[in-house]
């Protein structure tokens, strides 16, 4: 039996209960949802005693289900006001699942703020926390360390903690997972829920799951053939069995280049001169030379192996990648063309705990200001160690993001969707992802609805990027079938031979049925997709989102991009028709506003 | 006339020598098509994403001086 666990900070006290029979087909983001629409006020104080932080891995977590071992983090957002999940690779969800924990839910807030607490749950699910004032404004990487040797002899345990950011409740920070090295490099980095977790006093979670097992399945065997089918697809996708493990994700740069879809220099361009010196390519080479891991998978079970190691130029661990994301915006949308500056600056974001993306949009926008210029990763790496870290007034203000930088220096164009930072594609020659910007209740989040597969790539279809025809169907169809992967706990890079391969896609039914013993089918599938996103679509009506919230800044309407010219054209009846599933599915579930 | 070629990732090593990094400028006849340019590279028979001028472009387009066609293999990420 799956069980929730809650630690509540206002008294120390920890419950244990079984996980409700409404939500025993949840995991995952639909776990996290659910219990945020259910038990957060929409009014709450995202940073106060009545959020909570919810941890929950997917439904399949625990498995040896193919890239299964994603953790979803969810809360009320402080960046974007509104319901958010935000999901990492890293060792968590597999220690979570594997200790029974469908959801641990961190709740109220301590009356001492300064007090600093380690959530410790050990193999026998026995809860302890534990006092580590002296942790305080340590970055993620001291207290990785602190925490390895407070574990002594005991080797397998996930860790789950927050740098300095998030302990002075910065907008931008994120939660930073362990990966199978112990490095806390994987991060469930966007929409501020680092400063969720500082506000509960919890500094560090450790999930101990030495000798514990793998889960039980309902239908072994009939799980095990159906690993078999999703792998062998997997291995079989140019995608995902050649060109992400050769290159990884950073492979993208020259192709978004290319596509004139690369935002430089605070997304006043689509084509960054410099992008040959900071492309995959070129990534692997000097990894090679360098003698850094060129591929190894972010969690145990992944068989994509997308992840890589940066070294510096004595062959000393840095950082993590750095992944496409962290590339382009701490690289080309700072002007930025050297990989061991963004690695730099990679590194501080990871140890700070602070979301690359949104450091790297703030840092463009603060560009543009005129008082750094474009191009001066020394100078970003000074802001980010001298000011965010310390937490100085400056500090304080590029902390919470690219939209509060910009409007407290004057920014006109400042790249976000509900107050949250645009990631590295331009939405005007690259209109799809324009529209899951506009219209995910993440505020602008690629993940949530990845459409560069049929505008840039050609995977699972084709649909012309520049012209506004079909991108909110694309979207749509993209944002249901990523509700469902969060909540399986798949990384979503598994959707690259989903869409091209249909046996895929079957395997995905049949590893759910033979695990759960629930009837799964494609049909369940999509609705656990739409399930998800009507929660977070009414959760965020409650809080007073509307239509008018579904748009994208005014200047990619007005200000075209070159090299295409472009600017974004989808119209509105097409935003607005994207999330049209809500009240039917709504309805099906017997919900129609936030509450138990 | 004179295009620009760009090859990416693992199909670098079928540009022509004397390619500077990703890209060399070859002299083709005029109205010479993208799958030409593919066959005459001799890039493996497999799924590709092809630009032209930072447009998808198929195989029968053809070509103008001073276009850029760029090719890559199967990539993603994000």
């Amino acid at each position: 039996m799956r069980k929730i666990v809650r630690v509540d900070m206002s008294d120390l006290s920890v419950r244990t209960e079984p996980l409700p029979e409404k939500w025993a087909r949840y995991g995952g983001r639909a776990l996290t949802d659910a219990i945020v629409f259910s038990e957060v006020p929409p009014a709450a104080d995202p940073l106060g005693p009545e959020n909570k932080l919810v941890f929950a891995p997917g439904i399949l977590g625990g498995t040896t289900a193919p890239n299964g071992g994603r953790i979803s983090a969810g809360a009320k957002s402080p960046l974007t006001g509104g319901i958010k999940e935000s999901n990492a690779g890293g060792q968590a969800a597999h220690a979570l699942a594997k200790l029974g924990i469908a959801a641990l839910v961190i709740e109220g807030a301590p009356a001492d703020k300064d007090a600093r607490y380690l959530v410790k749950i050990a193999q026998d699910g026995s809860v302890e926390l534990k006092r580590v004032d002296e942790w305080a404004g340590a970055g993620n990487y001291a207290v990785a360390d602190g925490i390895k040797q407070m574990m002594g002899d005991t080797k397998r345990y996930a860790t789950i903690t927050i740098g300095p950011a998030g302990e002075m409740g910065m907008k931008m920070a994120g939660i930073a997972v362990s990966d199978p090295d112990g490095y806390p490099n994987r991060f469930c980095g966007r929409g501020g829920l680092g400063a969720v977790m500082g506000s509960k006093g919890v500094k560090a979670i450790v999930l101990v799951d030495e000798g514990l097992p793998t889960v039980e399945h309902a239908d072994r065997d009939a799980f095990n053939a159906a690993v078999k089918k999703f792998a062998a697809a997997l291995r079989e996708h140019a995608v995902t069995g050649q060109g992400l493990p050769t290159y990884g994700t950073n492979i993208l740069a020259n192709i978004i280049n290319e596509a004139g879809g690369y935002p430089t220099r605070n997304f006043s361009s689509g084509r960054f001169e410099l992008v040959e010196q900071i492309s995959g390519e070129r990534q692997r080479e000097v990894t090679l030379e360098r003698g850094g891991n060129v591929k190894h998978g972010c969690h145990t079970g992944c068989v994509i192996q997308c992840s890589r190691y940066w070294v510096d130029a004595d062959g000393r661990y840095l950082t993590k990648g750095p992944e496409y994301e962290s590339v382009w915006s701490l690289g080309a949308d700072c002007g930025i063309g050297d990989l061991d500056d963004v690695a730099a600056l990679d590194r501080a974001c990871g140890d700070i705990g602070i979301d690359t993306i949104e450091t790297g949009v703030m840092l463009g926008v603060y560009m543009e200001s005129g008082r750094l210029a474009f191009g001066d990763g020394k100078g970003a790496l000074r802001l980010l160690e001298e000011e965010v870290r310390k937490g100085t007034d400056l500090g304080r203000i590029l902390g919470d993001g690219a939209e509060a930088t910009g409007v407290a220096f004057g920014v006109k164009r400042i790249p976000v969707v509900k107050h949250q930072g645009l990631p590295a594609y331009d939405p005007r020659p690259i209109q799809g992802i324009g529209v899951t910007y506009a219209t995910s209740p993440m505020g602008a989040d690629h993940t949530a609805g990845y459409s560069i597969t049929a505008n840039v790539l050609n995977v699972g279809g084709s649909v012309d990027p520049l012209k506004p025809d079909g991108q909110a169907e694309l979207s749509k169809g993209l944002q249901i079938a990523t509700g469902m992967l969060d909540s399986m706990g798949f990384c979503i890079f598994v959707a690259f031979a989903v869409l091209d391969i249909p046996e895929a896609f079957d395997a995905i039914s049949e590893m759910a049925a033979a695990h759960t013993g629930q009837p799964w089918d494609a049909d369940a599938l999509m609705e656990l997709g739409k399930e998800t996103l009507a929660m977070e679509r009414l959760y965020n009506e409650a809080i007073g989102f509307g239509p008018e919230h579904d748009r994208l800044p005014r200047f990619f309407y007005e200000e075209k991009l070159p090299p295409h010219e472009a600017v974004f054209t989808v119209p509105e009846a097409d935003l607005d028709s994207v999330f049209d599933f809500v009240p039917e599915t709504a309805a099906k579930m017997g919900i129609s506003k936030p509450g138990a | 006339m004179r295009v620009e070629l760009a090859l990416f990732a693992s199909l670098r090593r079928y540009l022509p020598e004397g390619a500077h990094g990703h890209e060399r400028t070859i002299d083709l006849p005029d109205g010479t098509t993208v799958g030409q340019v593919i066959a005459l590279l001799h890039l493996p028979d497999e799924p590709r994403v092809v630009f032209v001028n930072g447009r998808h472009a198929p195989d029968d387009q053809r070509l103008h001086d001073g276009d850029r066609l760029a090719v890559f293999p199967p990539v993603a990420g994000g």
